[in-house]
């Protein structure tokens, strides 16, 4: 899936410039100090008008990536084009302030010294002082922050100190707009809610966004398309319902959500587990180990008596319950059940897995662990 | 609550209204005594030296601040975000000119620049027998010497302020389209603001106080026509009014200071951090830093420190080195570990009481303690004068005025770093130890005192310091015949007896570089 088709992206870029492509990399690798993430080989390409996530879990390099972009990281192989034009490259970096890019740093970076609507405007020294005001005040009626103009940075609250930043990005129409973290220095309610306001607001005024965030559901919520990053690598760029339901690697299977790995065996064109049998979709040869992934809303639970799983734990999460079941090989898996089916720890369930399609991976894919390490990082649900 | 109190006041209590008392009640006989001269004796001061004097302070005030200021940030400037070889030695070269008293740098300016000396005969040598070049003894060489000595103020507050400056504010404005250039005018600069202005502020108070420089190179400020009034004309009551009136500049020039603090404090509104990265340079780049830094460097500190060394190896220095030489040495070795422990004794429970219990009383009372920093020496010395000629004229001509003298004077830089050590410890600390079962005393003994110590060191070794190259308040307080190794450079320096002063100033130098590695490390503003 993703290897195929950056693949794919990798020939094509020889023939033709896609013209709707506002941003291609082409196998760009940054390395520096050996403290700092490196990338190794990234290549993907926006087009116009969407929003593109790079989600992983931190120091996965996808902060640099971002830098490399805006041009504050020099690239040391391949080459990053905005707009068609190679801005990068191991021979070149074309300086920041002529790439039109807009940026909105994870902690706003607003300048203290300057009011919101000197802030807003400062990229717009070249306009005329009428258009200057005019383009502010535009920007501020489409941001809501109407009022506030005359304000120092520190006397905003966390949501608007970030539409402000935000203003400053777009008022100068950028090409591409980069997004670092946008949400993470607020508390969980305000970023829903400027989740939903950004994504409206970058929708209306059709601006192609690069969003870097570690959190799944983020990614989820504004992305049209995910490109998952690890180990300074990309796993996988598809759309989040893809990511979600067919992750290309055990990695990605784990970061964007909560999966199970059961081992099984490829047996007359079946994989066979402990949970019962499914398809083989990858055509594996006979005999070799594998392991299915399931999610916990694919799993089902009845109480039965006579089963052998048992529950051996509940996490309430107020709109599901998050059951650990351990099968009798001792394997444990998860099930989310609905809010109101509680049951007691101990209670020996039938587990019944409707999956709409099987993931597979070789079982000497998978780490050592069930929980895959670098889960750490995401946020919990 | 406790309904009933008793009223009883702890030791500690009475020792922080004794130390208020000693420190205010010079100033109030100073203040009284300019206040009760007749209106004739103000109105002739008005007329006929103030207006000078105020023009002199000011205008010189102002220039070395902007010499300073462009000194300092500059260079500030340099070593922090390029990256060239010998970059870490020019960082601390740069502080260098602190160990070198102002009276010390004025006078090798003095022979240097002087009639005769040796930029003259080079200047000559180009352009013709006649043409004559700065004299030191003007406005400009005045200048010139005290922005060389003062800029590490500037230099080291700029410095510490870019190295934590937040890049991103820089790259913003990069995306906005900005310009590097634009970038450092409309973005850095303005943000380095308040700590520029605190630089400045330090090189203003410094210049508004200083004595040694101006009494060399002759230059008439507020501060000089003091010990002026004190010695030529012995007139205390003229001497008190002027000080009162440079109390009053310095204590103007303060508060416009905080009120431009206040203004442009700017709030953080930002929680990560991205450290700058230096730029590194092709070798004509560095080569060209090198040279700016060498001239800055050389000009402040390595040509006079290099004159000093010639000066002690000559014949005529050698020859002063004798037991006379040793007894300077142990007199001023002495006052200097009198003062300093008699500062810290005072300042301590200041202090700690402030932070303990911060009442009103408390803190006015180390809110006073800090006045000294407006009371340039000489105004320091008249008030304790002031003081004992009319309580205890009996110790007048004794050490202990001095020390009183030193402590009224230098008690703010101690107080600078005892007060962050004992902030540092929480109260949680000493409340632990008494749920232990330890008494008040043992508290102090086990807990307090050990936690505060490397602060109370600190606080020893800075006024220690100070005290060694004190000029004004030991020339006019010390005892017939006893001198220190500053009286001695002055002395000499004044009858242009250079290779003399040299030893004495030389040792001050070296005595005084210790003091530079507590500032670079943290202490900065006390020194």
């Amino acid at each position: 899936m993703t290897r195929k088709e950056t693949g794919q992206l990798d020939g094509q870029a020889d023939l033709y410039q896609p013209t709707s492509s506002i941003l291609e990399l082409r196998s760009v690798s940054c390395a520096y100090d050996p403290r700092r993430p490196a990338i190794q080989g990234i290549s993907f390409s926006v087009r116009e008008g969407e929003i593109l996530c790079l989600l992983g879990p931190s120091g996965c390099g996808k902060t640099t990536v971002l830098r490399a972009i805006a041009g504050f990281e020099p690239v040391r192989s391949g080459q990053i084009f905005l707009s068609g034009r190679s801005v990068s490259s191991p021979s070149e970096t074309i300086p920041t302030e002529e790439r039109r890019v807009g940026m909105v740093f994870q902690e706003y970076a607003l300048f203290p010294h300057l009011r919101v609507d000197d802030n807003i405007a400062f990229g717009l020294h070249h306009l005329s002082r009428g258009e200057r005001t005019g383009r502010v005040q535009e920007m501020l009626h489409l941001t809501g922050l109407e009022g506030l103009e005359r304000r120092y940075p520190h006397e905003l609250s966390g949501g608007q100190q970030q539409r402000v930043a935000l203003s400053r990005a777009l008022v100068q129409h950028p090409v591409l707009l980069l997004l670092d973290e946008p949400f993470s220095n607020l508390d969980p309610d305000m970023a829903g809610r400027m989740r939903q306001e950004v994504h409206a607001l970058l929708r209306r005024t059709k601006t192609t966004t690069l969003l870097v965030t570690h959190d799944h559901e983020e990614a989820f919520a504004m992305a049209d398309r995910i490109a998952v990053l690890n180990h300074g690598c990309l796993e996988q760029l598809d759309s989040p319902e893809l990511v979600y339901h067919i992750p290309a690697t055990p990695f990605v299977a784990d970061f964007v959500g909560q999966a199970d790995f059961i081992p099984g065996k490829i047996r007359q064109a079946m994989v066979h587990t402990e949970l019962g049998e499914f398809p083989n979709p990858l055509n594996r040869a006979e005999g070799t180990s594998v392991a299915v992934m399931i999610r916990p809303d694919d799993i089902h639970l009845t109480p039965d008596q006579s089963a052998g799983p048992r529950i051996v734990g509940r996490q309430f999460r107020g709109s599901e319950n998050l059951y650990t079941v351990r099968l009798p090989s001792g394997q444990v898996i998860h099930s989310s059940e609905d809010s109101t089916s509680v049951y007691q720890e101990g209670t020996p369930v039938e587990v019944r897995v409707s999956a709409t399609h099987t993931v597979l991976f070789d079982a000497d894919a998978l780490p050592r662990s069930p929980n895959i390490g670098q889960r750490g990082d995401s946020k919990p649900d | 609550m406790i309904a009933v109190r008793r009223l009883s006041v702890s030791p500690l209590q009475l020792a922080v209204l004794a130390s208020t008392a000693l420190i205010l009640l010079p100033l109030g006989y100073v203040t009284a005594l300019a206040l009760s001269a007749d209106s004739t004796v103000w109105h002739r001061l008005w007329t006929t030296r103030v207006p000078e004097l105020l023009l002199n302070t000011v205008s010189l005030a102002g220039a070395v601040a902007l010499l300073a200021l462009v000194l300092g940030v500059s260079t500030a400037w340099m070593v922090t975000r390029f990256e060239f070889p010998g970059r870490r030695l020019w960082e601390v070269a740069l502080v260098l000119p602190l160990a070198m008293p102002t009276y010390v740098l004025a006078y090798v300016y003095n022979y240097l620049l002087g009639y005769g000396g040796p930029v003259e005969h080079l200047w000559q040598m180009v352009t013709g027998p006649q043409s004559r070049i700065l004299s030191p003894q003007s406005f400009w060489g005045v200048t010139v010497v005290m922005a060389l000595d003062t800029f590490p103020f500037v230099y080291l507050l700029t410095r510490s302020a870019l190295l934590s400056f937040n890049v991103s504010f820089e790259e913003v404005a990069r995306t906005c389209g900005a310009s590097p250039l634009r970038t450092m005018l409309r973005v850095t600069l303005p943000l380095l603001r308040p700590s520029i202005v605190a630089g400045v502020a330090l090189v203003v108070l410094y210049v508004v106080s200083d004595f040694g420089a101006v009494s060399l190179l002759r230059y008439q400020t507020l501060t000089y026509a003091v010990f002026q009034q004190m010695t030529g004309r012995s007139d205390n009551q003229a001497a008190s009014i002027l000080s009162i009136l440079l109390v009053v500049l310095a204590l103007l020039f303060l508060l416009t200071e905080r009120w431009f603090r206040r203004k442009s404090r700017f709030y953080q509104t930002t929680g990560r951090y991205r450290a700058p990265q230096r730029i590194q340079c092709e070798w004509w780049h560095a080569t060209a830093l090198t040279a700016c830094l060498a001239t800055v460097t050389g000009l402040a500190f390595g040509i006079p420190a290099y004159l000093l060394m010639m000066w002690s190896l000559s014949s005529e220095a050698q020859a002063i080195l004798d037991a006379r030489f040793f007894g300077f040495i142990w007199n001023s070795a002495l006052l200097s570990s009198l003062a300093a422990a008699a500062a810290v004794l005072v300042g301590l429970p200041l202090a700690y009481l402030a932070n303990r219990k911060p009442t009103w009383l408390n803190l006015g009372c180390l809110q006073a303690a800090y006045a000294g920093y407006v009371l340039p020496g000489p105004v320091a010395a008249l008030a304790v004068l002031v003081l004992f000629l009319n309580v205890m004229p009996f110790l007048y001509g004794t050490v202990i005025v001095l020390i009183v003298a030193y402590v009224l004077h230098f008690l703010p830089a101690g107080l600078q770093s005892l007060e962050p050590s004992i902030q540092q410890i929480t109260p949680n600390l000493e409340e632990a130890a008494r749920t232990l079962g330890l008494g008040v005393r043992e508290t102090w003994r086990r807990v307090t005192l050990p936690l505060i110590r490397n602060g109370v060191i600190v606080a020893w070794v800075l006024i220690f310091l100070q005290t060694m190259k004190e000029l004004p308040a030991t020339l006019l307080l010390r005892p017939v015949g006893f001198d220190t190794l500053a009286i001695r450079v002055w002395l000499e320096a004044s009858e242009e007896y250079y290779q003399l002063a040299a030893p004495s100033a030389l040792l001050i130098v070296l005595v005084g570089l210790p003091a530079l590695a507590l500032l670079l490390s943290r202490d900065w503003r006390a020194a």
